[in-house]
């Protein structure tokens, strides 16, 4: 069994440390690469904290964020997922709050005009932009056509043609070459 | 090429590379700037890695150059030499205390 010298508050610096440094690579390097640069960095940093404690080992690291960029520099593969979630977030905000304002609109109209209630379909066939206003309200939270918004947003984000191989990119040809390599 | 020269020398996994360039005086490189460098090497193919474990935690991951590491070594060498070389007449006159006037 493994015994090391670093008590369990070193091994939580360690942790962090390397937590921090994992976020700068999350959903943009494949995660096998991400788990064997971890084992590494976690290696060292023990070995480290042995000779000089656990801040010194950590603060010898740098700016940490500086550091998950320079491994990104190296390994970063063609899809980057991180962004194409953040991406499809971003629409799924800005879908729901135009389809609020729609919502909103329609009311007031509904209340200026005297009357009961109705139902509204600004653009046919897109759940966003339908609702109906009666005695209590009803409007899409999530449709079909939130979700394919979401995912060509998450597809232009993560710049998924990236990830295609270069022969399909290009219409034909080679198939060959992709940025990802494993290193040996 | 100071990386590749130092694992051609003896493999070593991140930590004791640093270690081994700041015994030689090289104290300003930190590990930070070390192990993606390390990492670059690999995805180059210009080190090879194996793991070795290591009774005070996880494995370590010890590199040594490949024959394209020494390849590349090996042209670095000549490049670092000849710049020296090219360098060394410059350096090795004094300095004067102001600079010629220029002859118009």
């Amino acid at each position: 069994m493994n015994q090391s010298r670093v008590g369990g508050g070193d091994r939580l610096r360690i942790e962090l440390a390397i937590l921090r440094i994992d976020w700068e690579l999350d959903g943009r390097i494949p995660w096998r690469v991400r788990r064997r640069l971890k084992n590494e960095l976690r290696s060292n940093l023990i070995a480290a904290a042995e000779s000089n404690g656990a801040m010194a080992a950590v603060s010898q690291l740098g700016d940490l964020r500086a550091l998950g960029a320079s491994y990104l520099e190296v390994y970063r593969g063609r899809l980057d997922a991180r962004r194409g979630a953040w991406a499809a977030l971003i629409t799924y905000v800005a879908v729901q709050a135009l389809a609020i304002a729609v919502f909103l609109a329609f009311q007031s109209g509904i209340a200026a005009g005297g009357g009961h209630g109705g139902s509204y379909e600004l653009l046919p066939g897109f759940g966003p932009f339908q609702g109906s206003v009666n005695h209590g309200f009803e409007m899409e939270i999530l449709s079909p056509a939130h979700l394919v918004l979401m995912l060509v947003a998450f597809l232009i984000g993560s710049r998924a043609w990236r990830a295609l191989p270069r022969g399909i990119r290009r219409g034909g040809g080679s198939a060959a070459g992709t940025d990802w390599r494993p290193g040996p | 090429m100071a990386l590749l020269r130092l694992l051609a020398e003896c493999e070593s996994y991140g930590y004791e590379l640093v270690g081994r360039l700041h015994e030689l005086g090289l104290k300003q490189i930190h590990e930070g700037s070390v192990y993606p460098a390390l990492s670059r090497l690999e995805r180059e193919g210009s080190v090879t890695a194996r793991l070795v474990s290591s009774n005070s935690g996880p494995a370590r991951k010890y590199y040594r150059p490949s024959p394209a590491g020494y390849a590349s070594l090996a042209e670095c060498e000549v490049a670092w030499t000849t710049l020296v070389r090219a360098l060394e007449p410059i350096l090795s006159r004094p300095v004067p205390r102001r600079p010629q006037e220029a002859r118009t």
